[in-house]
């Protein structure tokens, strides 16, 4: 087991080195840069004044070089200045960390708390109109454009309520924190809670059909005690997976959400940082993400190798 | 060899099965769902290929005297801010649509195919490398990896298939890689290997016609994800550019400045993306019960 | 001896004169007011940005040396008043422009406020002292500049190359803030000092940029408000509604689009909103350099067949102006007016003969309904700009031009405009001062960066000087008539339209005027009042 996890995360910083790589190289190749972007808002670009600005940001380095020096400052923890404010990067995604994390905690608490209840139903009432129904709500989670949810949100509350629940202010108390955020919290999580329940009911139905859960029936265990307790318990392991996956890849959602409910997150900010060719942003963000993901799958992997005795890592 | 299962139940169900037509009525019994999702999808297909022809006007045509117009007879779900016909827009999108998603998949697929041979089949350093970068791939959230792309390539039609395309390889390159690592130890094709075919030949005529099954019901289910990024690309700024229909970037920027004065011009859009997307999945569905057994329910 | 055009005594007699139409009210101080912004401004640096992102929640952060009076809409030469000057006047051959400063002031970090910050900015901006301005995007107001000299603390001179009356109205400008000596232009980008009615607080991206009251503000009495903070929402949906919903006492500077005005008078009632022409223009930058544009005619026939009155029944449902180069009347002070605007070419209303004509140059260039010219027409990646890209490209299809849209990123644009690299592109010019040497100066004449097209003429830089150097502001008038007509049928810029936009606030936001040529030189804030 120890030789695994050695071999595991030594692949896991291979992982992350690669990424940081192709992010930088990623960045460099877009058109403009912040120079460019600062010009803009100027209405002209002066060219020796831009190289000027190169220089004093230092994109005038070869690409190695800038590539070294920012690996040299993640070491020690210095992700730099943003070029857009001029702050410490750090202090820019500091307070934004937070809030991403809380509306993502909150959109995977709901995609839970509805996806697995609603996949063992329409496990066990397999192809009744309950299922169907399960099902095709399930598909429909999948193909509603999160933006769009959003939007539609959005038009309901103004016709309905004449008010919108957009990000304005810092939340005062942990209630209206719940409130504020529960909203795009729904709307990001419909599609987690699809894709949980999906996964869930083909798992049920997978271990349902095994041998032991037959023994347990020609034992004459009654049918709910089967489904929930044995069938559930085993169930559980491919649904681990699929919602460790899930937790990072909800920031793909977010994205989206963040920008429609105007909050403050981080995955609203990566999108701007993009815009403006925030390279040190971008650059701690997208390593941010990766590390998330890489620890959420080495975790998810671990948790397996626990909850299932028979996977063994001798290898 | 997957059809088999399904012949077998034909027979059984005693149908007098002569033709594809009573076949294709055999599976849609069977797959209700499948079925619908196939009807939406030859909608989509249909509007995709004649939109000249069905579209009622011009989707660039703009007339000033139709700006923000309500639905009505002559514009069925209203006009843009220029007085462009909503319809003939939707309509037209769905050709971008489906270029991109088909397109993005086409080539997304081909990369996950060679990848994933050579991978399987040479093993060693190369797969080794492969599967690295494959690790890297898959750190990074689909969308996030395809709006970076796509910012570092710059908005057009050809840089948003690039830039969905291939964040869709590694899935295509896994899939085919452990069939071909199965497939390879298999007596019929060390048989081939034996009678002197060369290895890419053995590759081509024995292992790739095992698992086009599978590659066909995972880019059934990619599709609905690809016409999804480029419509949340497009939202963002990033995908398709104007003066192509997009759905995405119909709903973005103008059509979410107008969202109160004109509703219709969110609705219809997002309605569209939905509906393409939910036809894709509903028959990737059925088209992964019918193809890969092993996952049935 | 010294010719003086205009002098007051003292900053209290001013303020006891403008607020006498409000005397009956009883000005109430205190409250925060909230007020939404439509994106991240770029810096805090006014003098380094040509945005009202910076200009609209910055300026209150400033004085100038001279201001336009806040309380009256229209600015012109006759409105402008005393700020950190108390008293102006020229020398005898209206080179020597020397100001007597106000004693007293302090900077808001404490230091005492003197006329060699007024010598340093001045300098800043001429590129003359040792620190720098990163950009420097109004250099060419300063063309005429020589060099600013004091005499002691409390006067400073401008001294000019030839005369020049409307200097005054560059200086007024909120774009002209007088910067401290002792805070590098990095600092204030980010922490910007002034001496003005309220201090920087704080700014997050894409969430709030704050400011608070300057308690010791040499203006006894003022500020009324407590702060002002502005929230930042990029949708426009979005923030519309916000305000609608009564999240916010104030929209952004002149934010409300035509389309929106309506849903926000009918939702919100009670919402004050002026609709005012913003001095920002559509227009076409057309590559004189390259084909098929270097040909005059081909030019010539484009001009013609734009419908202008299309553009802007689709933009503005009617409500944009047309005109040239300088805001029209009634708003603009400089503007061509009607009947004179009818008797320059492309401006004939009949729209149908316009694109005969042009499809007759056309023909005789040997293009026609089967041998169409491909053109491509370039803008950026912006609603606002690709909306009319779109409708132009419709109009050039009636002339046997097959435009393709060719939309550039903002990252992009600038460079690529500098390249040349485009035939023709659709472009928005937003000027700060309603003046002809701010508007000629900075987009048309020989070497200016924001000229973009590079259009250059000797004898139009001679007309130029000419209009700049007269004193009777009539005559003047007439000739920068001419000197419009002129850059309009050269195709220099065509312009396709002036908008409009409104300006929106509740009910108890007292004090605030909304100005008719100009978004730049209202936003000073310090009598804005809530009656809470």
């Amino acid at each position: 087991m120890s030789t695994y996890l050695v071999k595991r995360f030594l692949l896991m910083l291979l992982t992350l080195i690669g990424i940081s790589i192709i992010i930088f190289v990623l960045l460099r190749l877009m058109p403009g840069n912040i120079a460019d972007i600062m010009f803009d808002s100027a209405g002209f670009v002066d060219p020796a004044e831009k190289a000027q600005i190169e220089k004093e940001l230092g994109l005038d380095q070869p690409i190695p070089v800038q590539y070294f020096d920012w690996i040299k400052g993640l070491l020690v923890w210095d992700l730099g200045f943003s070029y857009v404010s001029e702050m410490p990067a750090i202090d820019e995604l500091g307070p934004r960390i937070p809030i991403t994390a809380k509306l993502a905690a909150l959109a995977l608490g709901f995609s839970i708390l509805f996806g697995l209840p609603l996949g063992v139903i329409s496990a066990v009432k397999q192809d009744t109109a309950l299922d169907y129904i399960m099902r095709i709500v399930s598909l429909s989670g999948l193909s509603l454009p999160s933006f769009w949810l959003a939007l539609l949100i959005l038009m309901f509350f103004v016709a309905n309520f004449g008010s919108i629940p957009i990000y304005m202010d810092p939340p005062e108390n942990l209630w209206d924190e719940l409130v504020l955020y529960s909203i795009p919290a729904a709307a990001v999580g419909f599609r987690s809670s699809a894709l949980i329940m999906r996964l869930t009911r083909s798992s049920m139905l997978e271990v349902m059909r095994q041998d032991y859960i037959r023994t347990a029936r020609s034992k004459g265990a009654s049918e709910n005690s089967i489904n929930y307790r044995h069938a559930l318990k085993n169930a559980v392991l491919p649904v681990t997976t699929i919602i460790g996956i899930e937790a990072a890849f909800l920031i793909g959602g977010l994205i989206i959400t963040e920008t429609v409910f105007n909050i403050p997150g981080v995955a609203h900010f990566l999108v701007e940082a993009i815009l403006m060719r925030d390279y040190p942003i971008v650059q701690s963000l997208v390593m941010l993400i990766a590390i998330v993901t890489v620890v959420i799958n080495f975790l998810v992997d671990l948790l397996y190798a626990v909850l299932d005795p028979r996977i063994k890592y001798a290898e | 060899m997957v059809d088999i299962d399904h012949q077998a139940e034909l027979v059984k169900a005693g149908a007098h099965i002569s033709g594809r037509w009573d076949k294709l009525w055999f599976y849609a019994r069977r797959y209700p769902l499948g079925a619908i999702g196939a009807v939406i999808m030859v909608v989509f297909v249909f509007s995709a290929v004649f939109a000249d022809l069905i579209a009622p006007h011009d989707p660039l045509q703009t007339k000033a005297s139709a700006s923000l117009l309500a639905p009505n007879s002559d514009f069925v779900m209203g006009a843009d801010m220029m007085g462009r016909d909503m319809f003939s827009r939707i309509i037209h999108g769905s050709r971008i649509s489906l270029t991109v998603g088909v397109a993005s998949i086409l080539l997304g697929g081909i990369i996950g195919v060679i990848v994933g041979l050579m991978s399987g089949y040479l093993m060693g350093w190369f797969d080794l490398l492969m599967q690295r970068i494959i690790d890297i791939m898959q750190a990074l959230p689909l969308l996030v990896l395809a709006l970076v792309m796509a910012a570092s390539l710059g908005p057009s039609l050809e840089n948003t298939v690039i830039a969905i395309s291939i964040p869709l390889v590694p899935n295509v390159a896994r899939v085919v890689r452990s069939s071909t690592l199965s497939l390879r130890e298999m007596p019929f094709v060390e048989a081939a290997r034996a009678a002197g075919m060369s290895e890419i030949r053995v590759a081509v005529r024995h292992v790739l016609p095992n698992i086009l099954a599978p590659l066909i019901v995972l880019f059934t289910a990619q599709l609905g994800a690809a016409i999804l990024i480029e419509a949340s690309l497009s939202f963002l700024g990033l995908g398709v550019p104007e003066p192509h229909p997009s759905w995405g970037r119909m709903l973005s920027e103008s059509a979410a400045e107008y969202v109160r004065v004109a509703p219709w011009l969110v609705i219809f859009p997002g309605l569209a993306i939905s509906l393409a997307v939910f036809g894709t999945n509903l028959f990737g569905d059925a088209l992964r019960d019918i193809l890969d057994p092993r996952q049935r329910n | 001896m010294k010719r003086k055009i205009f002098t007051i005594a003292s900053a209290a007699s001013l303020v006891g004169l403008m607020f006498c139409a409000e005397a009956a009210l009883a000005q109430k101080s205190g409250g925060v007011l909230k007020a939404y912004h439509r994106g991240t401004p770029p810096s805090g640096s006014i003098h380094e940005e040509a945005t009202n992102s910076t200009l609209t929640p910055y300026m209150g952060v400033f004085n100038n040396l001279i201001m336009y009076r806040q309380d009256v809409a229209r600015d012109s030469l006759e409105t402008i008043i005393p700020d950190l000057a108390e008293s102006w006047s020229w020398s005898d051959d209206l080179t020597k422009l020397t100001f007597k400063l106000r004693s007293g002031v302090k900077w808001h970090d404490g230091k005492a406020f003197s006329s060699k910050d007024v010598k340093c900015t001045w300098d800043l901006l001429q590129g003359k002292s040792k620190a720098k301005l990163r950009k420097n995007p109004r250099k060419a107001w300063y063309k005429n500049l020589d060099k600013v000299t004091t005499n002691g603390d409390g006067e400073a001179t401008f001294h000019l190359k030839r005369p020049q009356p409307a200097f005054l109205a560059l200086l007024a400008s909120g774009y002209s803030p007088v910067y401290p000596c002792h805070v590098s232009p990095k600092k204030m980008r980010t922490n910007p000092v002034g001496t003005g009615p309220f201090k920087f607080v704080s700014l997050k991206q894409n969430e709030h940029v704050k400011f608070t009251k300057n308690p010791n503000y040499w203006k006894k009495d003022r500020p009324y408000l407590d702060g002002v903070e502005w929230t930042i929402i990029k949708s426009r949906a979005t923030r519309v509604l916000a305000f609608i919903a009564g999240k916010f006492d104030m929209t952004f500077n002149v934010d409300v689009t035509v389309p929106l005005l309506k849903d926000v008078k009918s939702q919100a009632p009670h919402a004050v909103c002026e609709l005012v022409t913003t001095n920002v223009s559509t227009n076409l930058i057309v590559n004189q350099f390259k084909p098929p544009f270097d040909n005059a005619d081909v030019r010539k026939a484009m001009v013609l067949a734009i419908d202008r009155k299309a553009f802007i029944d689709i933009l503005s449902e009617g409500q944009n102006l047309q005109g040239g180069a300088m805001m029209p009347p009634p708003s603009g002070v400089w503007g061509m007016p009607p009947d004179f605007l009818k008797t320059v070419a492309g401006y004939n209303p009949d729209i149908a003969g316009n694109r005969a004509a042009a499809r007759k140059i056309m023909e005789g260039l040997g293009y026609g309904p089967d041998n169409r010219l491909k053109v491509k027409v370039s803008t950026r990646n912006i609603a606002v700009y690709r909306d009319p890209a779109v409708i132009l490209i419709d109009h050039l299809k009636e002339i046997y031009m097959d435009a393709e849209l060719d939309t550039v990123e903002t990252s992009n644009w600038h460079a690529k405009v500098a390249r040349k690299d485009y035939m023709v592109g659709l472009n928005l010019t937003g000027i700060g001062v309603d003046d002809p040497d701010a508007n000629f100066y900075e987009n048309y004449s020989c070497g200016s960066q924001r000229n973009y097209t590079g259009y250059c003429k000797p004898e139009m830089e001679e007309l130029f000087a000419k209009q700049s150097m007269m004193t009777d502001q009539a005559a003047r008038k007439k000739l920068v008539w001419e000197i419009d007509k002129k850059l309009q049928e050269d195709a220099a810029r065509p312009m396709i339209s002036h908008g409009k936009a409104a300006q929106c606030w509740q009910p108890h936001v007292k004090g605030f005027v909304t100005h008719v040529n100009s978004l730049y030189n209202n936003w000073r804030m310090e009598d804005v009042w809530m009656d809470k």
